[in-house]
């Protein structure tokens, strides 16, 4: 956790000047980068700075989120109960592609903006700035993978369902620890290389250490492209997948999935011919990230089935329909189970 | 004619070691003897007893990229240098009528809609061809005085006006999955070039190029200005049309599976002046050999150099900004 | 081959400049044209050369419109010297001779040997031979103007169309053009030429036309034309004409400013 000088509760009294006109009891909490402020004791009425935000929000209190980041797509809106799926756009505040306008933030009248991802300065910067030019408070959660299940405590806190935060809170750590426990079990030779393919050619991909590859490093798999360096996503052309040779490869991208079993060039791969091709799930959201929020839990269990079948071996159905359940309020229907586990087995022919 | 043709002679061999040199390098461990005997086989039919691998990489990865890499130098020389003839300007590239901002829309468009590969590269020629058509129907809708000035000008309104619908359909792309798609593309790179590209833009930067060729003479005579070139025989209006024509098509041919790519269109033509003077004849080809070399070079460089590939477009502006300060400190004759 | 204007009215599109011309101009014989600055000496120029289209009447050469026929045709029987430029390029003097080989050659063709021949043949008649091999935009004045000379000659034409050839030439260079018109005709083509120096007109035009204002105030032989009414209708200034003689014999008309220093 990154400590920060904190901010006088006067000055964070001063922000808030303009929402002290609403009289209510207010409690000073702190989020993940020591900032603190001055929330409602009661907390109704939540504005998501961005999709992992949304997502998070959602899955402890869906009533109390004010809005989508960005729309619903339609093939999204069958996982969610249609009130949910309803909710306005209300745009987004941080991340690439900020929407929203700021007028339509305060416009929502939301009692706390909260942001969840990445905790470095500009973020930290910039919630300090909304937050001085609305007077609503806004906290910024670590969205770090081992974090998560404190997150959904805090968070379960802030929004007055200590309960409900606890309950996420066991859940996923229970995911995290079953996982975990599965893996150590597995001997290191039998660890595979993975090579994670974004985009309708398959060739970018994420180095070591970025957010997108966390899940896979969880697994205990290794990112063939983490040999290249730390950073961030990078372009890198077939000769060097050739290079490396992975033993399995993972994607979201469904231009690339269908493609990479036909086309001359990728064929002479060992993963191309065992079929350890994956697709991602990616509605509601993606499996692995798109975004990297507590959406990357179900997509662990995911990979583990993808990557090491002896090791988790049972059926990915009851896991995913709870996850499901919790997460989007809403049980899949079987047909949509099917759907969604079927990329798990490698493909044969 | 001795200097130009022995600048030719220069310039092909050149390009022949670079072509060598290309093939031996590269990302998959491949020695000079595997390469050696991938060759053979190739040539002559033999068995070389190495994995399918080597001669998937040789043949099947690094032969495309390299063509790809010639067709698309070549092609960016001969249209910059047919360009600053017709415009009689030094800082004319062939981006100058739309071309590249009609195919990086079209290619952000296809990626937006999430569609396909080759419908991402169709779109990209389309539009690059409507862009300058689109140009050319402004400017020919204006009569003005200097149907040169309003040709430019129309291009340029239209290059802005589609890199502001660029950057609207940036900022509505997907920023996790689209986005980065975008942007790699509007980079340019040759990272993910196949046999399939190839084969699709061989013919018409082929053809292009053909037609500049056979219109050698009258691109030169051409360039001493409307009224002269009309005095001595020759159909201005008619002769510019089917050069943009051509130089458009090779343009948008290249660019719908290069990306966007500068300089090369700029600078290569320059240093062809400076070698062979400004007569097309013999521009023409020292141009194509140079532009051919020149991106050739710079890729096997982006693929190499680093561990991560390194954008084209990025590295071409890195070797040939210095090289372009260069020529203007050097060689202002050029101009006078 | 004779190249006639009919009534000419002659300008751009919204801005008119002449009317009424009527001139014809036969192999041979040389014309000059005169007229103060901005009075449509190149607009004229441009529209008998069909590069730009009459606002009415008619041009015809050898009684064909035009209009009528090809941008080749028309190249291969009037050749245009405009004034000499600076350029853009730097071509060599050979290479800018040879272009005016351009309306002879075929379809995708460049340049035969044949046509390099003629053209160090016109490069040769000029007097130009020593400078073939040099940049054309770093040669004097003078020796570009002879060199769009040497094109024109290239170009085999008939008809030969010069706008103020000896502009911003010195002395030596104005002479030594007007001698290379002189020896033009006399080979028979036929020169129209555009002049601000009626002596110019005295020492070599068969025939004289004024412009003033877009119209044609006077047509007809030099003697006719260049009287002192005429030349102050003209230019506004009052000169006188006299007759001179050369040491060989011959007399010539000069013209001469009232007005000069008493001698």
């Amino acid at each position: 956790m990154r400590s920060r000088r904190a901010f006088l509760a006067g000055a964070a009294a001063f922000a808030l000047g303009p929402s002290l006109t609403r009289a209510q009891a207010t409690r000073t909490v702190a989020d993940d980068t020591g900032r603190r402020a001055e929330v409602p004791a009661k907390v109704t009425r939540v504005y998501a700075a961005g999709p992992p935000a949304s997502m998070l929000v959602f899955a402890l209190a869906p009533e109390k989120l004010l809005g989508w980041t960005s729309p619903v797509r339609p093939e999204e809106r069958p996982f969610f109960p249609a009130k949910y799926a309803d909710l306005p756009t209300l745009g987004r505040l941080t991340g690439r592609g900020n929407t929203a306008n700021v007028e339509v933030v305060l416009a929502a009248k939301p009692d706390l903006i909260v942001d969840y991802g990445s905790v470095r300065e500009t973020f930290v910067s910039l919630a300090e700035r909304v937050q001085a030019q609305t007077g609503i408070p806004y906290l910024l959660l670590d969205g770090a993978f081992d974090r998560i299940p404190q997150t959904l405590r805090r968070l379960g806190e802030i929004l007055g369902e200590p309960a409900g935060g606890e309950d996420w809170a066991r859940y996923a750590q229970g995911i995290l620890d079953d996982v975990a426990a599965r893996v150590a079990k597995v001997p290191p030779e039998r660890r595979p290389r993975v090579y994670y393919g974004r985009g309708p050619r398959g060739l970018d991909t994420g180095l070591g250490g970025s957010i997108n590859m966390e899940s896979i490093e969880r697994i205990g798999a290794t990112n063939v492209a983490a040999a290249l360096g730390k950073g961030g996503l990078v372009q890198v052309s077939v000769e060097q997948v050739l290079a490396w040779n992975p033993d399995a490869i993972v994607t979201i991208d469904r231009t690339f999935y269908a493609s990479v079993w036909r086309d001359p060039l990728w064929q002479n791969l060992k993963a191309v011919h065992a079929g350890r091709v994956y697709l991602s799930p990616n509605v509601p959201y993606g499996w692995i990230d798109f975004p990297p929020s507590i959406n990357r839990l179900v997509g662990l269990r995911w990979l583990g089935r993808c990557l090491y079948p002896e090791a988790f071996g049972e059926d990915l159905r009851p896991f995913v329909r709870e996850f499901y359940t919790r997460a989007y309020h809403q049980t899949p229907t079987p047909e949509q189970l099917d759907a969604l586990v079927q990329t798990a087995e490698p493909r044969r022919g | 004619m001795r200097r130009t043709g022995l600048a030719i002679a220069g310039a092909i061999a050149l390009l022949a070691a670079l072509v060598v040199g290309a093939f031996a390098v590269g990302r998959y461990p491949v020695s000079p003897g595997e390469l050696v005997a991938v060759m053979q086989s190739k040539l002559f039919g033999t068995a070389h007893g190495l994995p399918a691998t080597v001669e998937t990489v040789v043949f099947g990865i690094r032969g495309p990229r390299i063509l790809a890499a010639l067709l698309v130098g070549a092609a960016l020389a001969a249209s910059g240098a047919a360009y600053q003839g017709l415009f009689r300007n030094p800082l004319v590239s062939p981006d100058i009528l739309g071309v590249s901002a009609g195919a990086a829309f079209g290619a952000v468009l296809g990626i937006f809609l999430s569609l396909d590969v080759w419908a991402i590269q169709g779109l990209a020629f389309v539009f690059g061809l409507a862009a300058v058509a689109a140009a050319y129907a402004i400017a020919a809708s204006l009569r003005g005085h200097d149907p040169i000035l309003v040709l430019v000008l129309a291009g340029v309104v239209l290059g802005a006006l589609l890199g502001a619908c660029i950057a609207l359909v940036k900022y509505l792309a997907d920023p996790y999955n689209q986005l980065p798609a975008i942007t790699y593309w509007l980079l340019g790179s040759l990272a993910a070039t196949n046999p399939g590209d190839v084969r699709s833009t061989l013919l018409p930067v082929l053809a292009g190029l053909v037609v500049l060729w056979l219109l050698r003479w009258r691109i030169t005579v051409l360039s001493l200005g409307d009224e002269e070139a009309a005095s001595l025989g020759i159909r201005a209006g008619r002769i510019r049309a089917i050069v943009i024509t051509a130089a458009t098509l090779v343009t948008a041919a290249v660019v719908s599976i290069s990306g966007i790519i500068g300089w090369i269109g700029l600078i290569v033509p320059h240093v062809a002046r400076l070698l062979v003077g400004p007569d097309f004849r013999r521009l023409l080809p020292v141009a194509v050999l140079l532009g051919a070399g020149f991106l050739l070079g710079v890729d096997t460089l982006a693929r190499t150099a680093a561990r991560i590939e390194i954008p084209l477009g990025v590295l071409t502006a890195f070797v040939g900004t210095p090289l372009f300060l260069w020529l203007l400190a050097t060689a202002r004759r050029s101009w006078q | 081959m004779k190249l006639e204007a009919h009534a000419l009215a002659f300008g751009y599109r919204r801005h008119p400049v002449g009317r009424d011309v009527s001139l014809a101009l036969a192999a041979g014989e040389i014309m000059c044209l005169l007229g103060p600055n901005g009075g449509g000496k190149t607009t004229l120029f441009r529209t008998l050369l069909g590069l730009l289209p009459p606002q009415g009447g008619t041009v015809t050469l050898d009684g064909a419109d035009l209009r009528a026929l090809p941008r080749r045709e028309v190249a291969k029987r009037i050749a245009y010297v405009p004034q000499a430029h600076i350029g853009y390029f730097p071509f060599t003097v050979r290479d800018v001779v040879l272009m005016g080989r351009t309306a002879h050659l075929a379809a995708f063709a460049g340049p035969s040997r044949r046509d390099r021949e003629l053209a160090e043949e016109a490069l040769a008649r000029l007097g130009l031979a020593r400078l073939a091999g040099s940049i054309y935009t770093q040669i004097s004045g003078g020796e570009r103007q002879l060199t769009l000379i040497a094109r024109a000659l290239a170009q085999a034409a008939p008809l030969l169309v010069m706008d103020e050839p000896t502009a911003s030439l010195d002395f030596g260079n104005q002479v030594r053009v007007l001698d290379q018109v002189t020896a033009l005709a006399r080979s028979g083509i036929g020169v129209l030429l555009s002049t601000h120096d009626p002596d110019q007109a005295f020492q070599c035009a068969d025939r004289v036309a004024l412009l003033r204002g877009g119209e044609l105030m006077a047509h007809g032989s030099p003697g006719e034309v260049l009287t002192r009414e005429h030349l102050r209708e003209l230019y506004g200034v009052d000169v006188e004409v006299a007759e001179a003689s050369l040491s060989d014999g011959t007399r010539r008309r000069v013209c001469l400013p009232a007005g000069g220093v008493p001698g």
